[in-house]
């Protein structure tokens, strides 16, 4: 089977778990004993408003019906529209996502900056002082509670000492560029406000370091125990015996074995940065998705959680198979079938 | 021990140094040196009819002052704003929409903070009722202008009005409780509008209901411009503005910022006092603290109790306090055995350590109260009979022949403050011999429940939706409105005409009597246990001048804010 098949194969198979998904988060999120319209019209509005308000929006039809009039606008592109809100959800998505994207990459980046590097430190010097100190620090990142790093780093780099600025996007003087991507930095860059460039980029650091950290603890983990596992193999000892120097071995022979499993552990932890980094998100008063999703899920609004359940389940998808295909090209003895 | 042991101990120990430091608290750290003091508490207090001043209770001078960091002529709010659904004024239920549409509209009449009693003109200069109690005549101020250029007349008060009716939306029902057609506001001419009740009601009472931004005056040309799908321009209004307000809508980044400008065009001298405000979302409460402590904000809304205590003596910030229209009771369904007994009620009541939930749980963030109608508005009642008895509370339950006490379960939502409230209520109770389970549920799913009956204590909130009497008398006494009353199955025939005749009565002192009987009632043999009465603590740089938090939801007014010299 060729490439091309088999991503089309792998299309149609994650068309089945979308579907599967949609019909589990619909049932749950229907069937749940809370009232949306109560939610959202408050503990005293009266009963007939509550009524008036249930039919406008279809919710008294029996589910089943509910179900196809989603299905159906679905299939036409349509989300729905967000009780909360009152917005068309895909637009709400839209505009909550890039935020999301722009921390969760700026994440991705210093956890591989951070993670490849430890690992293949720990693993060539195995049980020595830099091991202990690369593994240690790996294991607090795992270890250390997101919602209190973040907090302790504006703490002492924020309130204290004033290095790095408060939460938000952006200072509070700053202009925000025109939007065209949503991603701060790269709009400011297009517009050529460097002033909000380096506001944007000087704001995101601390997210993205918090986030990125917690993330790369498992990226020198595997990496570590992955390159520890290439080592021992036989075409390693080739390798030596052919007289190499061990730098060439490590980097040229070892390394690209090692960060097949590495590819993976970064393809999934992207897809989670991307779904939501809830409470780095909240910490850093940063408007993304994860906190579109949670105050949607606390509300009741089902189509904004509905929407945002597929936009992440359609990222994990789409990271696993991006995962699949990187194989290929790290390791050409993979075939796909 | 190995030395990669060694390394772990150590590297434990320094993350646990750091935990205790942290948990100890930012304001620690940074209180330890100061060896003046110069926080400056300020408490407000209301009494119906007569607006006392704010009055300071502690202050002592003021040390060398930094800089302001903030920009003089804006105003920079932390707060969680995240539930915002729409500014338009037809639309706007929920504490921070109504917060902003105040600001960016006028209303015929207002309330002036911290008065809550007296009604005060605003667009309509002046206005007369007929003697039935049913035509209502306004008078429109002339020269007032949109943030447009546009002159305010009598078409833009019957159209704003008009369209609330027409559109139906969330809090359209407290104009509509009142006038159920758009034919029922009318123009007389360009500067007189006449609107004609269902029914006659107190004047009071209806003119309290004018103060919720649902009255908000659009500007009608700007509206309808942006009608699309004959929505009178709802979805255009849910991030723009077309008032004649202090502040003009600049921008609504949700989840991010609210910013407003000033308008220019604003018919107040020297209002308002900034030119912008931004209301930054900052959901997080620990945030808001470094924000404001930091001087990156000038105020935070949302600090809780344990933070607000950890402010108080810093430098530079203000406390202000406010008691807020919002109690917290603990509900008794009356169709649950033993409740139905009056004696069994009145036990509950005295079981009750009010103190101590109020001081240990709430550190101060509210004050005893135990009347349904909330300290602030006329007829309030500031009788507090009710304290922690329990041999009383055994008489009683003996009296009504559950001597060895019984089993019941409580509600609550599973948040903070209500589950420390709800374990506490369990211990009370418990003394007395009444088992409690408690139940949680999320509040949508706790409401859903509670709206049909299906609760036996429920421990909730209450809010005002107008500084008016009715909205609490009828609430909470009268079974027919089908809300707390009926949802604790209290159906009392006495206390649901009493709310519904003071509903109507002209004479504003006859009707303060009327509801100090009702309340005195209820609070004999109501299905409530009032806990307390809430206090809004906001924290402000001490060069934020005229700033008071809003005991309400919707009167906030920022047009007199200023920053000056301070800190």
């Amino acid at each position: 089977m060729d490439l091309k098949t088999y991503i089309l194969r792998r299309l149609a198979l994650m068309l089945f778990v979308l579907f599967g998904i949609i019909v589990i988060t619909f049932i749950v999120s229907h069937v749940i004993p809370a009232d949306p319209i109560g939610a959202i019209l408050g503990p005293q509005a009266p009963p007939e408003l509550i009524e008036k308000v249930r039919r406008e929006w279809g919710f008294d039809k029996p589910l089943p019906e509910q179900f196809v009039d989603y299905m159906v606008n679905l299939l036409h592109g349509n989300l729905g529209k967000s009780i909360r809100t009152n917005k068309p959800v895909a637009e709400d998505l839209m505009k909550f996502f890039p935020a999301t994207i722009e921390l969760a990459t700026a994440a991705m980046i210093v956890a591989i900056v951070i993670g490849i590097p430890l690992g293949i430190i720990s693993a060539v010097k195995k049980d020595k002082w830099p091991d202990h100190i690369s593994r240690i620090f790996a294991l607090m990142g795992v270890s250390m509670p997101v919602f209190w790093l973040g907090l302790i780093l504006l703490f002492v780099l924020y309130y204290q000492l004033g290095i790095f600025p408060g939460p938000g996007r952006l200072d509070p003087g700053i202009e925000t560029p025109p939007r065209i991507t949503g991603i701060l930095t790269l709009d400011s860059l297009i517009t050529g406000n460097f002033e909000a460039f380096t506001n944007a980029v000087w704001h995101l650091i601390l997210p993205s370091f918090v986030l990125g950290y917690y993330a790369s603890a498992s990226i020198t983990r595997i990496t570590r125990t992955s390159l520890l596992e290439v080592m021992t193999q036989d075409f390693i000892r080739t390798a030596r015996a052919k007289g190499l120097s061990e730098r060439v071995v490590l980097f040229r022979h070892a390394l690209r074995n090692a960060l097949i499993p590495t590819t993976t552990v970064i393809g999934m932890a992207y897809g989670s940065l991307l779904e939501g980094a809830i409470l780095t998100e909240t910490i850093f008063a940063w408007p993304g998705l994860g906190r579109y999703s949670t105050g949607a899920f606390l509300s009741v609004d089902f189509l904004a959680v509905m929407g945002s359940t597929l936009l992440i389940a359609v990222i994990y998808s789409v990271a696993n198979l991006v995962v699949d295909i990187l194989y290929a090209f790290l390791d050409p003895r993979i075939r796909y079938a | 021990m190995s030395g990669k042991d060694w390394i772990i101990v150590i590297v434990l120990l320094i993350v646990g140094l750091l935990i205790g430091y942290f948990a100890a608290g930012p304001g620690k750290t940074t209180t330890v040196t100061v060896t003046q003091t110069s926080v400056k508490t300020v408490t407000v207090t209301r009494t119906a009819g007569a607006p006392p001043a704010p009055t300071t209770t502690k202050t002592t001078t003021t040390q060398p002052k930094a800089r302001m960091k903030t920009p003089a002529d804006t105003l920079i709010i932390a707060m969680d704003t995240s539930d915002a659904v729409s500014m338009d004024p037809a639309r706007a239920y929920e504490f921070t929409s109504c917060f902003v549409v105040n600001q960016l509209y006028d209303k015929l009449v207002d309330f002036e903070l911290p008065d809550l009693v007296n009604v005060k003109p605003e667009v309509a200069e002046k206005w007369e009722v007929s003697e039935d109690g049913k035509v209502w005549t306004f008078h429109i101020r002339k020269g007032i202008k949109f943030a447009s250029g546009n002159p305010l007349t009598a078409d833009d008060v019957v159209y704003s009005l008009q369209r609330v009716i027409k559109l139906k939306q969330t809090a359209s029902w407290v104009l509509t409780q009142f006038v159920s057609t758009p034919e029922q506001i009318e123009k007389i001419d360009d500067y007189t509008v006449k609107i004609t009740l269902d029914k006659p009601v107190a004047p009071s009472f209806f003119l309290a209901t004018l103060t919720f931004t649902t009255s908000a005056v659009v500007d009608k040309q700007v509206v309808e411009a942006h009608a699309k799908n004959g929505d009178m321009g709802s979805d255009w209004m849910t991030d723009h503005s077309a008032g004649s307000g202090p502040f003009v809508l600049e921008k609504w980044d949700r989840e991010a910022e609210i910013v407003l400008k000033a308008n220019p065009y604003y018919w107040k001298p020297g209002q308002p006092a900034v030119k912008r405000v931004i209301i930054k979302h900052v959901p997080e409460p620990t945030d808001q603290l470094l924000l404001i402590k930091k001087g990156d904000v000038d105020i935070a809304t949302d600090l809780t109790a344990e933070q607000v205590k950890q402010v108080e003596g810093t430098p530079g910030i203000n406390v202000i306090k406010v008691e807020r229209t919002h109690i917290v009771y603990l509900g008794m369904n009356v169709a649950v055995k033993p409740l139905d007994k009056e004696e069994v009620r009145d036990a509950i009541r005295y079981c009750i350590d009010y103190d101590s939930i109020i001081n240990d749980i709430l550190l101060g963030a509210a004050i005893k109260w135990q009347t349904v109608i909330p300290k602030g508005l006329l007829g309030a009642n500031p009788k507090t009979p009710y304290k922690k008895d329990v041999a009383k509370a055994k008489e009683l339950l003996a009296k009504a022949g559950v001597a060895n006490g019984f089993t019941i379960e409580l509600t609550t939502p599973p948040t903070y403050p209500q589950i420390d409230i709800a374990t506490k209520i369990q211990a009370d109770l418990a003394e007395c011999g009444i088992k409690v389970k408690i139940v949680q549920m999320t509040q949508s799913e706790m409401y859903e429940k509670y709206r049909k009956q299906g609760l036996q204590l429920v421990l909730a909130g209450w809010g005002s939706d107008y500084p008016d009497p009715d909205n609490n008398a009828k609430a909470f006494g009268d079974y027919r409105v089908k809300q707390l009353a009926w949802r604790n199955s209290w159906y009392d025939d006495h206390a649901a005409d009493l709310a519904e005749k003071a509903a109507v009565e002209f004479d504003n002192s006859k009707r303060k009597q009327m509801y100090l009987e009702l309340t005195d009632y209820i609070l004999d043999h109501g299905p409530y246990a009032i806990l307390y009465q809430t206090l809004a603590q906001h924290v402000a740089r001490d060069y934020v001048k005229n700033y008071l938090p809003d005991p309400t939801f919707f009167l906030e007014d920022l047009s007199k804010v200023s920053k000056a010299g301070g800190s």
